[in-house]
């Protein structure tokens, strides 16, 4: 059992490795606000990491931010309720975001079948998280504010924190607060400029941050550290809207609320959960990453790009018996709470009491689909909610000498059958290449996915396209013929499907149709019904509103 | 043969369209559907049958002690598919609650045999009050464009054949016109801000289907225009300046008190169901 264990272990860290570096490319952590750059630089804000701590009218907002210019360059403008005081600003340790991103994200389990010639439990054995890296650095120098009645700007606070210098700006309309920022280096991003007004209009101020370079230097740290704000408001809400202007299309915000009662979601959009507890094929713990990011994107597009999506929630109360399940990583210990802003529990030693929920929440927003700031609501509901796709190992087929081993293989390829097009609903891969799978149970070796092959991780998401599983399959190609391609993926590492397929059709004594594994298969299943939009109910509301005014006015004409 | 079924036939139409209540259950009915099937609400088919099971129960227990006509199960039914389209919980012990003083409501807050409370609207907002366990979520419909298309013109329907159409134009009219004064008047947002506010299911259904149940609002025509539109600019200020969220049900459970106040002073023929079967839509005879 303790092989077993470290094995797994191994074979976690390697796929974790894996999934790092998958998450690599894609992913970039930025703030919420707004980056300014020096002029001329190119503005790129695509991730952004927000830890958002609630108790009451109390709020604390920790960011994380991977600015992808030089330090001198950086510059951050983020609109805030009041004005916030020095020791209500604070900067934290980047590895909060880490552990509160390993905790929360989306896990994969893995389950082996008993062999049905022998009696096993069947038994849960790993865990496995999506690692996603958090990196960035950034820095910035300072101006004397000078003339500000000229701008009609006021100063209304000015701290050094960290490696930060800070200000709070209150203006009185906009075209003095941007020529302010211009005249003070910054760069204004197109299309900003349309929310500034709103902004002070609604007494809010301006919270801008810039690297003290000396300061940065005697941290000794090459990556800016998130930086943490505080302060008493009833808005719940996180102002995205000044970070719409510079992102190239949409960007990505991960939210994890911290708060008392229970989870939070959104009052001016639809909060949605992510599809979970699905059975997908086994070879995708070898690229769960991708999975992911591909499950994400294709969601996307079925429940519309105006929502907010829930990625995970949970009690994590000091007296919570089971704060995951099955734990990703540890989960968030009392000091972790506590640097990110929750001061209602109490400490003793290994442990905490006081009640906390955890919600993450995943927004991929633009200007086209997000024309408000988000707005939250913490709700009672405790009800926990987890990313979990699972996976199940069929048994030996080395072990293939008792009569229940032809029925079991048959149930098994079924099932294995149901986790491809399930893939493809959840995806929208086109499954095919994957055809040998239902019935090769031992070293099956996956061609790659799509989007590793051509490596175009970052195709633009049209809404308009309703993406269907293997409708835009070449018709050039035949089944066959994709089916020889992959096949020659799969010889070039050595495994011959033709000499298995055979052999084990010997072994088991059952004769395997081959169509219960053809490739065709997978081209001619719709997905699964449930992942199919149900359009169709607003419509039987219109028909049977005509029908009811047709019949009517029928009635009427008749007497 | 062919005639009987026609007669069968136009009869059970005319019976549906003898009441007003028969498209409102329709129309909240579809939409609870959508919700669920399509919207992925937060509720669960259990929380659904134990809220209309309570509610009709109750009703036929309140219908038996007060000696009510059997129609009135149907008003039941609607509240509890208010309750099923608006309130959340995370228990099914919370949504009966709700469901117990929604009907409740319409027998201890009565004065001169009319309740002044709708039955949901109170239901939802004392369990919230009385337990904290409760919530709505206005976001849960999304902004899909034809939704809300489709609500307004459904509950314009029903609201004109019940002879409410005035009540919900005063109060959308004052929430609207005050939002939009501030938002796009004073805070200069773009425009797609203020639709983005208005395109919201919840409101709609609200506007639509809640603050004009004729059965507790003021009868007399001018009044209740004008506590209509209070409704409407107290919404507005406990969502703009309160931050608090289903401003409009919070709106309507402090204003309901005043309905008595305003019949007692305004005198007025009391709306009732039966009344409204004259009034036919489709049929001007």
């Amino acid at each position: 059992m303790k092989t077993k264990i470290n094995f797994l272990t191994r074979k976690i860290t390697i796929i974790a490795m894996l999934c790092l570096l998958c998450m690599q490319s894609k992913k970039s952590d930025a703030f919420c606000g707004f980056y300014v750059a020096r002029q001329d630089v190119q503005l790129v804000n695509k991730t952004s990491q927000v830890i958002l701590v609630r108790d009451g009218d109390r709020t604390t907002i920790t960011m994380s931010s991977d600015f992808k210019g030089t330090v001198n360059e950086f510059a951050m403008v983020i609109p805030v309720p009041v004005v916030i005081q020095k020791n209500d600003i604070k900067v934290v340790s980047r590895s909060l975001f880490d552990q509160f991103d390993a905790y929360s994200g989306p896990r994969l389990v893995e389950y082996y079948d008993p062999a049905p010639c022998n009696n096993y439990m069947r038994e849960e054995s790993m865990v496995m998280d999506m690692v996603t890296s958090a990196k960035g650095s950034a820095e910035n120098e300072s101006k004397d504010e000078k003339k500000l009645a000229k701008y009609k700007v006021t100063i209304d606070a000015k701290y050094t924190v960290g490696e930060y210098d800070i200000l709070v700006l209150s203006a009185k309309e906009s075209g003095g607060l941007k020529r302010w920022l211009l005249d003070n280096g910054y760069k204004i991003p197109e299309g900003a400029e349309e929310v500034l007004d709103p902004y002070i209009k609604s007494n809010m101020k301006f919270f801008v941050v810039k690297v003290n370079l000396d300061e940065q230097r005697k941290t000794g740290m090459q990556l800016l550290r998130p930086i943490q704000i505080s302060f008493n408001t009833q808005k719940f809400m996180l102002p995205i809207r000044l970070g719409m202007a510079n992102g190239s299309g949409s960007q990505d915000l991960i939210v994890y609320a911290i708060t008392k009662n229970g989870r939070v979601e959104s009052t001016n959009y639809r909060t949605v959960k992510v599809p979970s507890d699905r059975n997908i094929p086994e070879f995708v713990s070898g690229f769960f990453g991708k999975f992911y990011a591909s499950l994400y994107k294709n969601n996307l597009r079925k429940e519309g790009k105006d929502n907010v999506f829930l990625e995970y929630a949970w009690d994590i109360s000091g007296q919570a018996q089971v704060k995951c399940d099955p734990c990703a990583s540890a989960p968030p210990l009392a000091n972790q709470l506590s640097e990110a802003g929750v001061n209602w529990i109490n400490y003793f030693s290994g442990g905490y009491t006081g009640n906390v929920f955890f919600t993450r929440m995943h927004i991929t927003y633009d200007r086209e689909n997000f024309p408000q700031d988000l707005v939250f609501q913490e709700t009672p509901n405790r009800e926990n909610f987890q990313c979990r796709y699972i996976i199940t190992h069929p048994a030996n087929s080395s072990y293939n000498t008792c009569s229940e081993w032809g029925p079991y293989r048959e149930n098994t390829i079924q099932r294995r059958k149901k986790e491809v097009r399930e893939l493809a609903a959840l995806t929208g891969w086109e499954v095919e290449r994957y055809w040998e799978y239902p019935a090769m149970f031992q070293n099956y070796n996956p061609p790659t996915s799509p989007e590793l092959e051509t490596g175009s991780t970052d195709k633009p998401v049209d809404p308009f396209i309703q993406h269907i599983p293997n409708t835009n399959l070449d018709p050039g190609i035949t089944p066959t013929a994709s089916r020889n391609k992959f096949n020659t993926n799969i010889s070039s590492s050595n495994i011959s499907i033709d000499t298995i397929m055979p052999e084990e059709t010997q072994t088991n004594n059952s004769t395997i149709d081959e169509n219960a594994v053809a490739q065709t298969d997978f081209i001619d299943d719709q997905p699964f019904k449930k992942e199919t939009t149900k359009d169709w109910i607003p419509g039987f509301g219109i028909i049977a509103l005509a029908a009811i005014a047709g019949l009517a006015a029928l009635h009427k004409k008749t007497g | 043969m062919l005639n009987k079924i026609k007669t069968s036939y136009l009869s059970l139409l005319n019976y549906f369209n003898s009441d007003a209540r028969h498209y409102q259950m329709t129309f909240q009915f579809t939409f609870l559907m959508t919700g669920v099937f399509s919207l992925q609400w937060n509720i669960t088919p259990l929380q659904i049958l134990a809220v209309f099971c309570t509610a009709l129960t109750t009703q036929f227990l309140l219908i038996k002690f007060t000696k009510l006509p059997m129609n009135a199960l149907k008003s039941g039914g609607i509240s509890a598919l208010s309750l099923c389209l608006m309130f959340r919980a995370d228990s099914i012990q919370i949504m009966v609650l709700a469901a117990v003083l929604a009907i409740l409501s319409k027998a201890i807050f009565k004065v001169n045999g009319k309740h002044f409370y709708n039955p949901a609207n109170f239901g939802l907002c004392a369990t919230m009050l009385l337990t904290h366990q409760g919530w709505i979520s206005p976001g849960q419909w999304g902004s899909a464009g034809t939704w809300w298309f489709l609500i307004g013109i459904l509950g314009f329907l029903v609201t004109t054949k019940a002879k409410r159409i005035d009540i919900a134009l005063a109060f959308i009219g004052t929430f609207a016109f005050l939002h939009g004064w501030r938002i796009l008047v004073y805070q200069q947002w773009p425009v797609d801000f203020f639709t983005h506010q208005f395109s919201n299911g919840a409101l709609l259904l609200f506007t639509f289907f809640m603050i004009t149940d004729p059965a507790s609002t003021p009868s007399h025509k001018i009044a209740r225009v004008v506590w209509a539109g209070s409704v409407g600019a107290l919404a507005f200020y406990m969502q703009a300046f309160l931050w608090i969220n289903g401003a409009p049900l919070w709106a309507l459970f402090f204003l309901s008190p005043l309905t008595p106040l305003i019949d007692y002073i305004f005198k007025a023929e009391q709306f009732s169901w039966k009344a409204t079967a004259q009034n036919k839509i489709f049929q001007t005879t």
